[in-house]
């Protein structure tokens, strides 16, 4: 029972996991506060962000400004810490992961810019509408091709990525459907912007070409006509094959570590019911995310699934800021942290390849694994930080300072309810034992410096 | 000093293009010295420093560095210059002003973070008075406040509000040759415009991207015929205003390649290339514009911030007696003569 007849949620817990998951970690006041309504409210709230209370743009604008990667995602950074509207920048980053374009290729920092923002702007809409406006996405364009994809001599890779990775997995379509996807993409290209020297960025647009487009006619997943890009996009959502794809996606990101990518045409979905359900309700909804995303919050194969994920870096990286209180105002220093995510293997704007970063266990070794507990012990062993003093305080006025095992579990609890096993447990309890005598906050500092240090803190 | 009794206005041609990116970036406030000596503030996350420059697109090294110590800047947002060429810069997040020699060698700094009389929160805007004190724009208090060159405390006006004489989060400021001080109000999308002593004297401006609208105007400057320059930054255009106030015109940016951004080009071949692929429309505009400042010779200098350079136009103007120019009219016409 985690909602009370009032409407309350009564497990915080379940709060915090939730916005684990579509957020970037909360508070524990904040959760508090989300307490007060019931759990589905807060999930609606999540679907439905208020951009005219967030973060307003002109101030952001105001004090912030760069032209580097780092500069955009230090401002990424501070909006996934301090925005109301946590669901909207985690489906960003979410796009960003499915959608993989690299600066690494592109090397041009505003396109690249450019398209995470569509992805904040669009990101919860309508499939059609994502991956079409995905198509004609610079960043995108450029990154597989497309610029390169003409009348009469198509150049395949786009057309392929798109059904490949970005929406309905192999085993799903034939090598004539990606040709014929290819030549209705003819022509999906952009205007030459101006050169970085002497003046600047300046923004890529989409540029139709007609005299560079195939008109001729064209057959693909059964239909035929003067098919083009938008059209192979309205066929591509109404396939069965897509829907499953893009929730096991949502799955993997948002519930539980799903293998690798390439393998899903082989292994079958970890919940096969959760994806038939949101595969319904993207389908039933003619493509709307929200409909996915509010069946999978609102299971209870969700709400099961704490600590199921390992962190990508840079969810760790936002969780631990969040947690140490940092940066909820305007001051500089942001781009310090735009790399943390680097050493830990997730280069944010620059994923490895299309295929995007491998997740789950992928994402731990022991060289990223020390840089995730460094960082961690390094920010949360801060007991001056605003947050982390705001814990200590919780843990000492709630009687953490009665037992070892009461210190041990006031520190999980504030940590978000951190589940850990016996083992670590037993090491925990040992470690505040042996802490008995010493000042009270360097005692609960130190607890949660090796809570920040467990296993079971790399995942969410 | 006395202002013409009217104005024939000639033109106010583009002159020249100073600057460009690795030397001028993100350039978001100019101070003018003698002998087309100039000092143009730059700041961009993570980096702040001054880059001295010449009129004549001549690069003269640059000073400053981030950081919070004394001589150091972390968020610069307006530069002055006194006629030694004393140099002073505003820090909004040291909540200080700091003074530099021309070289940059550090003098002395004052300010301490507050909301009581002489405390600073946010400090942007800066400007001398005629009797050489600073005027400071407190931006996070929604006020302005009067102190001596070493930071003793004068005078204060403006509070929190939309009202006359009421601040959201004012930025620019500057005085005009009768002591007047005109105050870009940000978040309310207007100028303000006070006497001598901060009495409220009149406001334009409105939200908006109409001729005499703003979009989040950030910076003003007044020329010897009462001519004022907004800053509309949000509408990447700076808007000229008679000084009754009414609109005159706007310049939305005719920048053309500065001398050194052709020296650059000369000896690269693939922005060359690039150049001549792309539409070159966009890259005269103004983008994000934030300082503006007019010189006594009537060249009104731009920092164009988000494309690292400064515009510069020249005012043509010709200063006309009561024989010149007929007394003023009630009523619109069309009679020709």
């Amino acid at each position: 029972m985690t909602t009370t007849d009032a409407g309350a949620t009564t497990d915080i817990g379940l709060l915090a996991h939730l916005y684990r998951r579509a957020g970037f970690g909360a508070t524990r006041e904040q959760l508090e506060e989300l307490s007060h309504q019931s759990y589905d409210d807060t999930v609606e709230f999540l679907l439905n962000p208020t951009p005219e209370v967030d973060l307003p743009p002109d101030v952001l604008a105001r004090y912030f400004g760069g032209e580097s990667p780092n500069s955009y995602v230090s401002i990424w950074i501070y909006r996934m810490l301090n925005s109301r509207c946590q669901l909207q920048e985690k489906m960003a980053l979410f796009w960003h992961h499915v959608f993989a374009t690299g600066l690494i290729k592109n090397e041009h920092v505003l396109s690249s810019s450019n398209q995470i923002d569509m992805f904040r702007r669009n990101g919860m809409s309508n499939l059609k509408d994502i991956l079409l406006e995905l198509s004609r996405d610079p960043a995108m364009l450029f990154w597989l091709d497309n610029n390169e994809n003409h009348n009469g001599e198509p150049n395949e890779n786009y057309g392929r990525e798109l059904l490949e990775l970005f929406s309905m997995g192999v085993g799903n379509y034939s090598e004539l459907d990606i040709k014929e996807a290819s030549r209705a993409f003819t022509g999906w290209t952009f205007g030459q912007p101006p050169p970085l020297y002497p003046h600047g960025y300046y923004p890529a647009q989409f540029k139709f070409d007609a005299d560079d487009h195939d008109f001729g006619e064209k057959t693909f997943l059964g239909q035929t006509g003067n098919l083009d890009g938008s059209d192979i996009v309205d066929i591509i959502v109404k396939q069965p094959a897509s829907a499953k794809f893009i929730t096991r996606h949502l799955y993997n990101f948002f519930v539980a570590d799903e293998p690798q990518v390439p393998t899903w045409n082989d292994l079958e979905p970890l919940d096969p019911q959760l994806i038939d359900e949101m595969s319904s309700a993207l389908l039933d909804s003619g493509g709307e995310m929200k409909a996915a995303l509010r069946v999978m919050f609102l299971s209870d194969s969700f709400k099961a699934a704490r600590f199921k994920k390992v962190k990508s870096p840079l969810e760790f990286v936002v969780g631990v800021l969040k947690m140490v209180g940092e940066f909820t105002e305007l001051r500089p220093g942001l781009e310090d942290y735009a790399t943390a995510s680097d050493a830990m293997g997730q280069r944010i704007l620059d994923p490895p390849t299309v295929e995007g970063w491998h997740t789950g266990k992928e994402w731990i070794d022991g060289g990223n694994l020390t840089e995730r507990v460094n960082f961690a012990a390094e920010q949360i062993g801060d007991g001056d930080s605003p947050g982390i003093s705001a814990l200590i305080t919780r843990m000492i006025d709630g009687g953490a300072m009665s037992s070892p095992e009461a210190l041990v579990d006031s520190g999980l609890d504030v940590m978000g309810q951190l589940e850990v096993d016996d083992s670590t447990r037993d090491a925990l309890v040992k470690f505040a034992g042996d802490s008995e005598g010493d000042p009270e906050p360097s005692r609960a500092v130190r607890i949660l410096r090796l809570i920040a240090a467990a296993p079971e803190f790399q995942f969410a | 000093m006395t202002r013409p009794y009217g104005l024939l206005r000639a033109g106010f041609p583009f002159a020249k293009t100073l600057g460009m990116r690795r030397l001028t970036n993100f350039p978001i406030d100019i101070a003018l010295g003698p002998e087309g000596r100039m000092y143009i503030l730059c700041r961009q996350d993570g980096a702040a420093l001054v880059r001295k420059y010449h009129v004549d697109d001549e690069d003269q090294g640059n000073w400053g560095e981030m950081g919070e110590e004394e001589g150091k800047l972390q968020w610069p947002v307006a530069i002055i210059a006194d006629a030694e060429e004393i140099i002073f810069i505003s820090d909004e997040r040291l909540h200080r002003i700091s003074s530099f020699d021309p070289d940059g060698e550090f003098i002395s700094c004052w300010g301490e973070q507050g909301s009581g009389e002489g405390q600073l929160d946010g400090p942007s805007g800066i400007t001398f008075d005629l009797d050489g004190n600073i005027l400071v724009v407190d931006t996070m208090n929604h006020r302005v406040q009067k102190f001596t060159r070493d930071g003793e405390f004068i005078s204060t006006f403006g509070s929190f509000g939309s009202g006359p004489g009421e601040f959201n989060m004012p930025w620019g400021i500057t005085v005009d040759e009768l002591g007047e001080i005109y105050v870009v109000d940000w978040r309310n999308d207007r100028v303000q415009k006070f006497d001598t002593n901060g009495e409220f004297v009149f406001e334009f401006g409105r939200s908006g991207d109409g001729d005499g609208e703003f979009n989040r105007p950030t910076d003003v400057a007044v020329d010897l015929d009462g001519d004022i320059y907004v800053t509309d930054r949000g509408n990447n255009r700076v808007q000229m205003f008679n000084s009754e106030p009414r609109y005159v015109q706007k310049f939305l940016g005719e920048a053309t390649l500065s001398s050194v951004g052709r020296d650059y080009m000369m000896t690269n071949a693939s922005p060359n290339r690039l150049r001549d692929m792309a539409v070159l429309e966009p890259q005269k505009l103004l983008r994000q514009p934030k300082g503006v400042v007019i010189d006594e010779e009537g060249r009104l200098f731009i920092t164009d911030t988000g494309s690292y350079r400064v515009q510069v136009y020249q005012k043509e103007v010709i200063h006309l007696t009561s024989q010149q120019l007929a007394p003023p009219m009630r009523n619109v016409t069309l009679h020709q003569e």
